[in-house]
């Protein structure tokens, strides 16, 4: 216990979530054993299926914390996805994933330009975008359900399996490489944290710092997007509402995995073991039957319970 | 054994962060009705024994004393309650509020309940009337005041909660000369009212001039306190680093005459200003720097000087006039382009514009330079390493590991990363703005010699400085500010610091003007 306190401040939530997704695992199966006698969460399809569904809010989430990291959020994660994954099916065939992943760029494009020219805070201007971008889909389905389907490939990239594994995982594997790499390797990934530890300190040390909170918004968008076609892929439509349910855990695993709300520190490892954890903890409070209402409960209290186990690291009332 | 003047005893007190000893067994009293000046390097205790005299920290061991009673106070307000109050180093205004609300924010005049704001505003006028602040505006918000005149707001503050025990952290380091008599002749006042006051300064001048007693601590020990008078300045120096310590400034070469030069001034310029005007900051400033030299700024805070350096380091939007850098036109749109053109900048407050404070030392070294440590697009780890290791030894950053946050830190030593960040981009041309404000003078002194340094290897320098002695020590010439334009330059046996009053006032005596 006392070398979990000795842990970094950016490793310390990190060792904390990840020991409580074992406890939600352990609890599952203790559950399941008493109840059924068997152990439904310890088999490879079970986990299978959960990593299957980790690989959208992977993404989303993965998305989200570039823009955290800066001391931003990006609202309009929900409608993001909605409309990459209608214009994909819209557009269907081979151009189908280029014309979401071009949605993606564009709202990411006007999302950074009006945090970083505009100064716009970004919570209202995300939530605006959000919001039009809602209409624009409403206008374009008519407010039905489109009757476009995904394409081939979008299906293949999402329910497929490869050598028993889900194609969305490797997606989803991709996509954390690329951003572990930009976080952690690249002049990029270090002026994010720097402008988000402090924007005027990394704006004097001649940190181009408009053209990293644009960057950092077209990444989460892009992130979206390609969250939505798998999704659509998935589902093998788009539909209203599909992104409505990411909004949330993706900020969720954000934070429980040590990036911190107001900007400049985290570790992209964490955001993972936030996915996982929030997967794991959805999947268990299903199996055990519990009602909605209470279900939400759990959700929330242990959200806020764990941000409150992260933060008493300080010693001074200052 | 009791002094009935006595206000405060410290016993045995000592004070560990994690493994850290910050203070140990200290013991220490002030009385009423004196000044007492501590002394000691940054990292020596001095803010760790405010801190815990007023309320913010609890000691680890041993007791604090008030008026023979032991106490243990919480928090800061309780500390207040019994007339301990303290002017902190880092500024502890909130910039949003107006000046009347901060000077009254933990106990406003209330009326049924609710605030009074014409009594406040009325209250805060005679409190800063009384450290002749007329000038500052009540109503004014603290976001949109000099760094001196907030410092100003943070004493008024003080002084309204009529303290018996007023503790002055570094509080007149921001401030103009002008301001520092004043909280001369106001500790006095006090002084005279039985109050006693704690003062923390790393002016030897002034401590020298205030206190009536010293205590001189170092390493978290107290080492000695003695009456003023009974020690020389060169042994309250050697109690205060535990070594000798030279000349502080660095020799200056010999003046460059411009007589047998005539012709290639033009190729030794470095930065030429013409004309250069911003809103009303600054009105028409025309000043030109020649590589290996030092140019002083001088004059009373607020006359331009430190839009002058954003300004040239390309921070603000809508400034006229011209700028040549080495003898091409040069429009400064940027901080980003600056870094491009071998520009720097050193800016006023390292730690909410020169640093990133929660990332490491590693992350703040590197950030204006990734592009040299990278190779494609990726950085290269080894190449980035030997980067970090020269710039830390370059600069004598003591520290264990580079990966340490720049927080832990003393304020000398981040100053240094400040500085080193830069110099790894070899720039040409260096503003400064107030290098060595709040540091302690053994780190002064490196710095002084790292400027010259840099000046003797063809850098060209721009100093601000609101310290006068450092302008004359550290500058080959020094061009004072007044209302936003250039109003004198001196440079030589010029330079002195009544030669740079009279400019900086303004005032056209024949001794100056010549």
């Amino acid at each position: 216990m006392s070398r979990l306190f000795s842990l970094s401040p950016e490793n310390r939530p990190i060792a904390i979530a990840s020991a409580f997704t074992v406890v939600i695992i352990l609890i599952g199966t203790g559950y399941t054993l008493a109840t059924q006698g068997t152990v439904p969460m310890l088999t490879p399809s079970y986990l299978l299926q959960q990593l299957q569904i980790g690989s959208f809010l992977g993404l989303c989430a993965a998305g989200m914390m570039m823009v955290i990291l800066l001391g931003h959020i990006d609202l309009s994660l929900p409608w993001t996805l909605t409309a990459a994954a209608m214009m994909a099916t819209t557009v269907g065939g081979a151009w189908a994933i280029p014309a979401g992943l071009g949605v993606g760029l564009a709202v990411g494009v006007v999302n950074g330009l009006g945090v970083s020219y505009l100064r716009i805070p970004s919570m209202i201007f995300t939530l605006g975008v959000d919001s039009v971008l809602r209409g624009l889909m409403i206008a374009h389905t008519g407010g039905f359900a489109p009757q476009t389907e995904a394409s081939p490939l979008m299906r293949y990239l999402a329910a497929d399996r490869v050598l028993g594994l889900p194609v969305a995982v490797f997606v989803w594997a991709a996509v954390s490489v690329a951003i572990s790499i930009i976080l952690t390797r690249t002049g990029f990934g270090k002026s994010i944290y720097a402008t988000g530890a402090k924007e005027s300190a990394a704006y004097l040390s001649g940190i181009r710092t408009r053209r990293v909170i644009i960057g950092a918004f077209v990444a989460s968008s892009l992130c979206a997007a390609s969250a939505g076609i798998l999704l659509a892929g998935y589902s093998a439509k788009a539909y209203q509402g599909m992104g409505a349910p990411f909004l949330l855990p993706a900020i969720a695993a954000v934070v429980l995995g040590g990036t911190h709300i107001l900007g400049g520190r985290g570790r992209y490892l964490g955001t993972l073991v936030g996915v996982v954890l929030i997967v794991f903890l959805n999947s268990v409070l299903s199996i055990m039957q519990m009602p909605e209402a209470l279900r939400q409960i759990v959700y929330g209290v242990v959200i806020v319970g764990m941000l409150l186990v992260y933060g008493r690291e300080g010693r001074t009332r200052l | 054994m009791t002094d009935p003047t006595e206000l405060i005893r410290l016993q045995k007190v000592s004070r560990y962060f994690g493994g850290i000893t910050a203070l140990k067994d200290v013991d220490f009293s002030c009385s009423a009705g004196t000044v007492h000046g501590i002394l000691g390097e940054n990292g020596a205790g001095k803010s760790t024994l405010i801190k815990i005299l007023s309320g913010v920290l609890s000691p680890s061991e041993g007791q604090v004393v008030v008026d023979g009673k032991p106490v243990r106070y919480r928090s800061p307000t309780e500390a207040a309650a019994d007339g301990i109050v303290c002017i902190f180093q880092e500024l502890s205004l909130i910039p949003d509020l107006s000046v009347a609300e901060n000077i009254f924010i933990d106990q406003p005049p209330r009326r049924f309940g609710l605030i009074d704001a014409a009594a406040q505003r009325r209250m805060a006028e005679s409190v800063l009337a009384r450290i002749k602040c007329e000038d500052v505006d009540p109503d004014a918000r603290v976001r949109d005041l000099s760094l001196s005149r907030r410092q100003m707001v943070e004493i008024a503050k003080a002084i309204s909660k009529n303290p018996r025990v007023l503790i002055l952290d570094e509080a007149t380091s921001a401030l103009t000369s002008r301001d520092v008599q004043t909280v001369y002749d106001l500790l006095a006042e006090l002084t005279a009212d039985k109050v006693a006051s704690l003062f923390i300064s790393h002016r030897m001048q002034e401590v020298d001039a205030l206190c009536d007693r010293l205590s001189v601590f170092r390493n978290g020990r107290h080492i000695q306190s003695f009456n003023k008078g009974d020690l020389r300045e060169s042994e309250i120096v050697r109690l205060m680093i535990g070594r000798d310590i030279e000349a502080q400034y660095p020799h200056k070469p010999a003046p460059n005459t411009g007589q047998n030069t005539g012709q290639n001034t033009a190729s030794t310029e470095a930065l030429r200003v013409c004309d250069l005007r911003w809103e009303s900051a600054l009105k028409g400033v025309d000043l030109t720097i020649r590589r290996g030299e030092i140019l002083g700024l001088g004059g009373l805070d607020g006359q331009g000087q430190k839009e002058l350096l954003l300004a040239l380091f390309g921070v603000l939007k809508g400034v006229r006039g011209r700028v040549e850098l080495n003898g091409a036109p040069f429009v400064p749109a940027s901080p980003a382009m600056c870094k491009s053109a071998a520009m720097a900048l050193v800016p006023e407050d390292r730690k909410t514009e020169g640093l990133m404070l929660s990332l490491s030392i590693a992350d703040n070294l590197l950030l204006p330079n990734y592009r040299a440590v990278s190779r494609g697009a990726l950085i290269d780890p080894t190449l980035a390493a030997r980067e970090i290791e020269s710039a830390i030894a370059k600069l004598q950053i003591k520290t264990a590991s580079a990966d340490a946050s720049v927080e832990t830190l003393s304020g000398g030593n981040q100053q240094k990363v400040v500085i080193a960040k830069w110099l790894a981009l070899n720039p040409e041309v260096i503003l400064l703005n107030d290098p060595t404000r709040g540091i302690d003078v053994g780190t002064k002194q490196e710095i002084y010699t790292l400027i010259r340094d840099l000046a003797s290897s063809g850098k060209a320098i721009l100093l601000y400085s609101t310290d006068y002695a450092e302008l004359i020590g550290c500058c080959d010439r020094v061009s004072v500010l007044y209302d936003g334009q250039v109003v004198s330059e001196l440079h030589g046996r010029e330079l002195t610091e009544e030669a740079l009053v009279a400019a900086a006032l303004n005032l056209q005596t024949e001794e100056a003007a010549c």
